[in-house]
């Protein structure tokens, strides 16, 4: 864990464990007093946590729920389950000064039971865009006590999706945006497509893509509806789908509606990671963006992956 | 068929069964608290203080998340049970459960009504949405049922092979029904609705719980009243008329203190599996199909199970929860298997 904070000195380190222990100590309904940065944390959203790593909270994270994946050493912290099944003893047990999620935490009366227990319940939204996200780094940055890093962390967010953008459209003068649809689960049977109002979409029409979709929600998509939709590029969000050449020539061979489409033919499929689609917005959808955006428009080279945020 | 044990035994068995329940469900938990302090939280809940320590955790634990937890596992658990034998003595089949007058399917359609339409229309007033959940459920289970009730009836009888078919018609219609909404659902209210079907005890509150408790005192202290009806049922319908019992007025009370029964359990949590079948089969085991014993021993078996397996679904994965309806299908069904094979 220690390989994120590498900045944070010992003393203040000190500081930090002596603060947790008198909050540990104060432990009563009602405490801590506001203006003391919590210093223990329960996260329950993926994005939400993978920010509070970026922004060198490692440390300060007791526990996470089942979305926080990224990074993969925070699925070592005791899980508290589902985010929208949290169990307040659990939580409790914890000792947690603030629980953060997003709207979508619940069960309600469990956030009561925990705010009469003294933990402060900070709601972050799960909203997929860039003006959500800069209340959340915001908030994050006030919370944790390091509002400069987390102001550094949206610009550099920002500002990787403008050139984004500007090589999206430099792109676009030579090449028509592709027609896309994404894929979740095995495509074998009938797999879900993202619909228009999806964070597949979002990913999608950000990466310089046409979502061709027209329902809303991830909804299953027919083998005759998929050939009618003829998408130039297909993403999956099951990277085994596509990594061996049996496994690519199976899925073929299973969908044979697939199998016809342009993209098939084409070989112009792509694998998403499905943690993107999840949680809001998170350190690492610039980079994810820029993975789309490559497999959208071959002909032109990469964006050089610099300029990641800060983790 | 011969009592495997006699009455009094099995009273004295499941007291204590009920007795250690009640302790494991308040004194154990993701949180550790010694156990002086558990005692003397739970004596100040009853407004007994010893000593003057401070005890804000334990009192917070133990009175506002414990307590409830228990009390609702504890009505929930007898009232299952319970409605389990009104069941299978109504349908004198010992595979009868509160599933088959529709009240289960009908609970689950009105949750999944709230959920997915809940979410789809928003602007549900604020003072409403936290009961809207609970209020769809109950309805739902005692509209189907109802609805199963009146089709069963001709010329002012009650017939029960009709009334099982219509249950079976009608469960399957509320499924897809159901199955509808889950279509129409979008990822996260799925995900709701998948979980509230496996039932949970989890964030119990005092102010959600006295419906039930209501409900639960009303079928505990009616059903046993019938017990010697219900007895004069086991051999046959019109055997039961002839000793002078009401039967039709029988059926009729039968099925609504089920509907009522069973769908406030479902509306404070979720659909818990296997406890209203198992439970009362396997006490006729022990003692025998007499309701004057069949009906008080369920009562405390159920409660028992239901709070055991609710401490199992909060302490395997703490701090995460399983829900309860996993524990009590994993723990049910292969016991309910060993007892069909042992019978043979």
């Amino acid at each position: 864990m220690g390989v994120t904070n590498g900045r944070v000195s010992i003393g203040k380190r000190r500081l930090g464990a002596a603060l947790a222990l008198l909050a540990a100590l104060a432990w009563l309904p009602g405490a801590p007093a506001d203006d003391a940065l919590p210093q223990r944390w329960v996260s329950a959203g993926g994005s939400l946590s993978e920010w509070v790593v970026a922004l060198g909270g490692a440390d300060r994270l007791v526990g996470v729920d089942t979305t926080s994946l990224h990074p993969t050493f925070l699925q070592d912290l005791p899980s508290i389950g589902y985010q929208r099944q949290l169990a307040a003893e659990g939580i409790l047990a914890l000792r947690p000064d603030l629980l953060l999620g997003s709207e979508e935490m619940g069960p309600p009366p469990v956030l009561q039971q925990l705010r009469a227990a003294g933990v402060r319940i900070e709601t972050l939204s799960a909203q997929a865009d860039l003006a959500t996200l800069e209340d959340n780094l915001t908030r994050l940055g006030a919370l944790l006590g390091e509002p400069q890093r987390a102001r550094q962390a949206l610009a550099a967010f920002r500002s990787r999706i403008e050139s984004q953008q500007a090589w999206i459209a430099e792109a676009q003068r030579s090449q028509e945006a592709p027609g896309v649809v994404l894929l979740l689960g095995h495509p074998s049977g009938s797999a879900m497509a993202g619909g228009r109002d999806t964070a597949a979409a979002w990913l999608i029409e950000q990466a310089g893509g046409r979502n061709l979709t027209r329902h809303s929600g991830y909804k299953a998509l027919s083998s005759e509806a998929l050939l009618a939709l003829d998408p130039d590029v297909v993403i999956f969000t099951d990277r085994r789908l596509l990594e061996a050449d049996e496994a690519r020539q199976a899925l073929m061979r299973q969908n044979p509606a697939l199998a016809s489409t342009r993209a098939a033919r084409e070989g112009r499929m792509v694998a998403l990671d499905p943690t993107l689609l999840v949680g809001g917005l998170g350190p690492r959808i610039p980079e994810g963006l820029a993975a789309l955006s490559a497999a959208f428009y071959p002909a032109r080279s990469p964006l050089p992956a610099e300029a990641t945020p800060d983790r | 068929m011969n009592p495997a044990i006699r009455p009094r035994s099995l009273f004295i068995a499941l007291s204590l069964l009920l007795a250690l329940a009640l302790w494991g469900s308040l004194a154990l938990g993701p949180v550790s608290l010694p156990l002086g302090d558990t005692l003397q939280a739970a004596l100040r809940l009853l407004g007994l203080t010893l000593g003057g320590s401070e005890l804000n955790q334990a009192q917070l634990i133990v009175g506002q998340i414990r307590m409830p937890r228990t009390l609702l596992g504890l009505a929930v658990g007898a009232v299952l049970a319970l409605c389990g034998v009104a069941m299978q003595g109504l349908f004198r089949n010992p595979l009868a459960d509160p599933g088959l007058i529709g009240v289960s399917s009908g609970a689950a359609l009105g949750a999944a009504i709230a959920i997915v339409g809940g979410a789809a229309f928003g602007g549900i007033p604020e003072a409403i949405a936290p009961y809207l959940l609970s209020l769809c459920a109950f309805v739902g289970g005692l509209g189907v049922t109802a609805l199963v009730y009146r089709l069963g009836r001709r010329d002012g009888q009650t017939s029960v092979v009709t009334m099982l078919l219509a249950g079976i018609a009608l469960n399957a219609l509320a499924f897809a029904c159901i199955g509808l909404f889950t279509y129409l659902a979008d990822d996260a209210t799925l995900r709701t609705l998948t979980f509230w079907n496996l039932g949970s005890l989890n964030g119990a509150s005092y102010a959600r719980l006295w419906p039930l408790l209501l409900v639960t005192f009303a079928v505990a202290f009616w059903l046993p009243r019938r017990a010697r009806a219900l007895n004069a049922l086991l051999l046959g319908e019109s055997e039961a008329r002839h000793l002078g019992f009401e039967v039709e007025r029988l059926k009729r009370e039968l099925v609504f203190c089920t509907a009522l029964g069973v769908g406030a359990a479902v509306a404070a949590a979720g659909m818990i599996g296997f406890i209203g079948l198992v439970v009362p089969h396997l006490v006729r085991l022990l003692v025998g199909p007499d309701h004057r014993i069949l009906l008080p021993a369920s009562m405390l078996a159920g409660a028992s199970l239901l709070l055991l397996a609710d401490l199992a679904a909060r302490l395997v994965l703490a701090p995460a929860e399983l829900p309860i309806g996993i524990v009590t299908a994993l723990i049910g069904a292969p016991f309910f298997l060993y007892l069909l094979m042992r019978g043979r």
